[in-house]
C-alpha cells in the first residue's frame, strides 16, 4: 500500500493545467446535489487528472460537502483510485494461476528489472505504471501482460524488452 | 402497535413489527453477541457475529439487520451457529494483538467475554504477523490499532451520533484502518475529542488514559448524575471505585443527550488542577486562619445580622445547584431584604414569557439560526444537534463573524440579523438558537419569527435558568456592598476583577471550591463540594430541572453549596427549610 500515500505537499497548480482544473470544478458542479455521486465524481477526476493526490480529495470532499474521511477511505478502498501520478500506460502483469504457473512471476520480475520499479509505482519518466492482476481471463493466452488496453500474450521472458520498446 | 409472532429458540413470542431479530430476541432475555452492533447505532451487519438459523433461509443470517416476519422461526445457539461464531472469533483473534493479560480493557472487552462463551481457548491461525501503530497524540485517550476489529462503532458514532466525521475506514482486507480525516494523527485532526468513540469501542483499542488499569467495570460504580459544564444538562455516569472518580461516561438513557457528551463535560472535570480549599478560614490579624464551621458561620451571621440591608451584597455563580440559589434567595432577598444581587455571567435575554421550543427541535429543523452565542465552544452537545440537522439538509444561518465554532458548518454568515429574520422566515419549521450576545435591537427582530419558528436560548453558564428566576440577575454594585457573599462555587475566575470595585473596607464572604485571587483576598473562605461531591438538581437551558447526584465524599471539610447556605441560615435564626428533599420540591415549585 506504500504507493498509496498520498503526496500532501504536492502542488496543484504547477501538477495540472487550468483546463485541467477548470474540468474538475464542472465535474464537482454537475454532481454537486446528487446521493452516491462521490465514486462517479472520482472516476471522472482521475480521468482528466490521471492522478488524485490529497488536494484533489480536499476540493471533492468541501465541493460535494462530504466529509474529507469518507472521501480518502474510498479513493483508499479501491485499487482503481491512485493518489501518486500514474504513467502513460499502464502495465498490468497477470499472476493468476494460470499465468503463473505458466511463468507470468518471470515476466513480472523482468519487468521489474527492466523499468526499475517495484508494483504499484511509476517510472520517472512517468510512461510506465506496473501493477499486478489476479486473472483476466485468458487463461489460454498465459502468460498474459496488459500495456493499457492492449493485450500481449504467450510472452516469453527475452520478448519483454520488445513489448516495452513498443511504447513511448 | 402491530406485534409480529416468532418462535424463538422454541420459544413463542411476540414482537413489535419492524424490529430486527436482535432487538426481538433483547425483548425475552435471549442473549444474541454482538460485537460491530450496538444499540445506539445503525446496525450494519458487517462482523457476522450475531449470525442466527432461520428456517426456510439459504444461509445464516445476521440478527441486527434481519427484520423479523410474522411465523419466522430462530434459533440462536444451534451447532451450525456456534461453529460460524467460533470460526469469525478465530479469525478474529487471529488478526492483529489480542493478548488479554497486557490489556486494560481484560475483563471488560466484549471480544474477550465473547471468547470465553465459544471457548475459544487457542489460537488455530497464525496471530499477529504485522504490527500497527499506536496513535496517543490526543490528550485523553490513545488508539491503539492492535486491537481493533475494525467493526466501525467508533466511526458511525462519530458521523452518525455527533455528526463531527471525523473518522473513516481506509484501505482494504487486513489493512484496513481507522483514520481521521485524511490519515492524520488524530490529535491534529477535526476530532473534539468528544469522546463518543471511546465510549462505543468493544476492546482496548480505544483508551482513556486517566482511567486505563485502575479497575474493572466490576469493581466499580456507576453513578447517574447531570454535568454541570454548560446549560444543556446533560445525562451522564460518574465511575468511581473506592471513592475516587474515575471517569465520567455518557447515559444512553439520558432524555436530552442520549448518550452524547462532550470533551468539556467528559474529560475536563477530571483534569481539574487547581487547589482545594478544604477548610472554612477566617482571616486573623490579616492572614486568614483555619477555623471551625461552627465558628466561622457564627462570625458571618453576626457581621450580617449587624449590617444594613442596603450594604448587603449577593454574587452567584450560575455553577449553583437549585437548592443553593432557591436557599441563597430565600435568606438574602426574602429573609434580610437584599436587593444588591447579582450572577457572575450574563443571561440570554427574555424574549417570550412562555417557552418556544426545545433543544429537540433542532434536529427536526429546515432552518437553524444562531445568533450571540457559540455553542461548539461553549455548549457542545447542542451544536451536534445542529450538524445533524446541517447533515440532514437543514440550512444554518449565523449571526456574526467567522470566530464562531459553527462557521464551517453555516449555509451563510450574516453580519445583519435582520437578513438573518428573513431568510428564517421563509423556511418551514425554522428554530432560532440565541444566547447572552443578541442585543436589543436583534432580540425585537427575532420576536418577528414569534409563532413561525421554535426558539431556544442556550444560556451561558450553567444553572444560569435558575438563579435568574430565583432573582440574580439584577445590576449587582460591588461598590455598594459593606458585607458581600460570594457564592464562587468552582467558577474559575482568572482575577479579582469582580472584586475590583468592592470597598477597600468590606466584609468579604468567598463560598469556594478552589483557592483563586478573589479567596485570597476574603475575609472568610468556606469550603465548596464539587459536582461529583454534592446532590441536588440543576435546571437546564430549556427549564428542564434534573437531579445531580453526590458520588464521592467532599474533599476535607467541604460542604454542598446548599446545605452551607442552610447552616448560615440556621446561625441566623432563620427558619429555612432544612432536608435536601424538602429544599428542593420547594425549589422546583418555585421555578415551574
Amino acid at each position: 500500500m506504500k504507493a498509496k500515500a498520498g503526496n500532501v505537499d504536492i502542488d496543484i497548480s504547477k501538477e495540472f493545467t487550468p483546463e485541467q482544473l477548470k474540468k474538475l470544478d464542472e465535474i464537482i458542479a454537475k454532481n454537486k446535489d446528487k446521493a452516491g455521486a462521490l465514486i462517479p465524481v472520482l472516476e471522472q477526476a482521475q480521468g482528466v487528472l490521471e492522478f488524485l493526490p490529497m488536494p484533489i480529495l480536499k476540493i471533492i470532499a468541501s465541493g460535494l460537502n462530504l466529509p474529507l474521511s469518507r472521501v480518502y477511505g474510498v479513493v483508499t478502498f479501491y485499487s482503481f483510485f491512485t493518489m501518486t501520478p500514474r504513467g502513460k500506460h499502464t502495465m498490468r502483469v497477470c499472476l493468476g494461476t494460470a499465468c503463473y504457473v505458466r511463468g507470468g512471476k518471470a515476466i513480472n520480475d523482468i519487468i521489474k528489472k527492466e523499468l526499475k520499479v517495484e508494483e504499484g509505482e511509476t517510472t520517472p519518466d512517468r510512461l510506465f505504471t506496473l501493477e499486478t492482476v489476479r486473472c483476466v481471463g485468458a487463461c489460454g493466452l498465459g502468460p498474459v501482460i496488459f500495456v493499457g488496453e492492449n493485450v500481449h500474450g504467450r510472452l516469453k521472458p527475452a520478448k519483454v524488452k520488445d513489448v516495452i520498446s513498443q511504447y513511448n | 402497535m402491530t406485534m409480529v409472532n416468532i418462535t424463538m429458540n422454541g420459544q413463542k413470542i411476540s414482537a413489535p413489527a419492524g424490529s430486527n431479530i436482535l432487538q426481538a430476541a433483547k425483548q425475552v432475555g435471549i442473549d444474541i453477541p454482538t460485537l460491530c452492533d450496538h444499540p445506539a447505532l445503525v446496525s450494519i451487519g458487517a462482523c457476522r457475529i450475531c449470525v442466527v438459523e432461520v428456517t426456510g433461509q439459504r444461509t445464516l443470517i445476521t440478527a441486527c439487520t434481519f427484520p423479523i416476519t410474522e411465523g419466522m422461526e430462530i434459533q440462536t445457539e444451534s451447532p451450525q451457529v456456534v461453529k460460524a461464531r467460533k470460526l469469525i472469533l478465530d479469525l478474529l483473534f487471529s488478526e492483529r494483538n489480542h493478548y488479554c493479560p497486557m490489556c486494560q480493557m481484560s475483563g471488560d472487552c466484549e471480544l474477550q467475554n465473547l471468547g470465553y462463551r465459544y471457548g475459544i481457548d487457542h489460537w488455530i491461525y497464525p496471530t499477529y504477523t504485522k504490527g500497527f501503530p499506536v496513535d496517543a497524540s490526543r490528550k485523553y485517550f490513545f488508539m491503539d490499532h492492535n486491537r481493533c476489529v475494525l467493526c466501525g462503532r467508533c466511526e458511525r458514532a462519530c458521523g452518525d451520533l455527533v455528526a463531527n466525521h471525523t473518522l473513516g475506514l481506509r484501505n482494504r482486507g487486513a489493512s484496513s484502518m481507522i483514520h481521521a480525516d485524511a490519515n492524520v494523527p488524530f490529535g491534529e485532526s477535526t476530532c473534539i475529542s468528544c469522546g463518543s468513540c471511546l465510549q462505543v469501542c468493544p476492546t482496548g483499542a480505544l483508551c482513556d488514559k486517566r482511567s486505563a488499569y485502575m479497575g474493572r467495570n466490576i469493581q466499580t460504580e456507576h453513578i447517574k448524575s447531570t454535568c454541570n459544564q454548560c446549560s444543556i444538562g446533560c445525562g451522564m455516569e460518574i465511575v468511581t471505585r473506592g471513592g475516587n472518580v474515575l471517569r465520567i461516561e455518557s447515559d444512553w438513557d439520558a432524555e436530552i443527550n442520549a448518550g452524547l457528551l462532550c470533551k468539556n463535560g467528559r474529560f475536563d472535570p477530571l483534569y481539574e488542577d487547581r487547589t482545594r480549599v478544604t477548610q472554612p478560614m477566617i482571616r486573623i490579624g490579616g492572614k486568614l486562619r483555619p477555623s471551625s464551621w461552627d465558628e466561622t458561620l457564627k462570625t458571618i451571621a453576626e457581621k450580617i445580622s449587624g449590617t444594613n440591608a442596603k450594604e448587603i451584597g449577593v454574587l452567584t455563580s450560575s455553577n449553583s445547584t437549585n437548592e443553593a440559589l432557591y436557599l441563597l434567595g430565600q435568606l438574602f432577598c426574602k429573609e434580610l431584604k437584599a436587593t444588591n444581587v447579582g450572577l457572575l455571567n450574563s443571561a440570554a435575554p427574555k424574549l417570550f414569557d412562555k417557552p418556544q421550543g426545545s433543544l429537540a427541535d433542532i434536529v427536526k429543523s429546515d432552518v437553524i439560526l444562531v445568533a450571540g452565542t457559540d455553542p461548539a465552544k461553549d455548549q457542545p452537545v447542542a451544536s451536534f444537534f445542529v450538524k445533524h440537522a446541517v447533515d440532514r439538509g437543514a440550512k444554518l444561518i449565523l449571526v456574526g463573524g467567522k470566530d464562531n465554532g459553527l462557521a464551517p458548518f453555516a449555509t451563510m454568515i450574516l453580519a445583519d440579523i435582520g437578513k438573518a429574520v428573513e431568510v428564517a422566515e421563509r423556511a418551514g419549521s425554522p428554530v432560532v438558537l440565541y444566547g447572552a450576545g443578541i442585543t436589543e435591537k436583534g432580540a425585537s427582530a427575532l420576536k418577528k419569527l414569534q409563532g413561525k419558528a421554535a426558539f431556544v436560548a442556550i444560556e451561558p453558564g450553567v444553572n444560569t435558568r435558575a438563579a435568574v428566576a430565583f432573582g440574580f440577575n439584577n445590576g449587582f454594585k460591588a461598590s455598594a456592598a459593606k458585607v458581600l457573599y460570594a457564592l464562587l462555587g468552582e467558577q474559575g475566575l482568572e482575577s479579582a476583577d469582580v472584586l475590583k470595585d468592592v470597598d477597600k473596607k468590606a466584609f468579604v464572604v468567598v463560598q469556594a471550591s478552589y483557592v483563586s485571587p478573589i479567596t485570597e483576598k476574603a475575609d472568610v473562605v468556606l469550603p465548596m463540594a464539587i459536582w461529583s461531591e454534592r446532590a441536588g438538581s440543576l435546571t437546564n437551558t430549556e427549564g428542564r430541572v434534573q437531579k445531580v447526584s453526590k458520588a464521592v465524599e467532599p474533599a476535607g471539610e467541604a460542604k454542598s453549596d446548599w446545605e452551607i447556605i442552610s447552616l448560615l441560615a440556621n446561625k441566623l435564626g432563620k427558619k429555612l427549610a432544612t432536608s435536601l428533599d424538602e429544599i428542593s420540591a420547594r425549589a422546583t415549585q418555585e421555578l415551574k
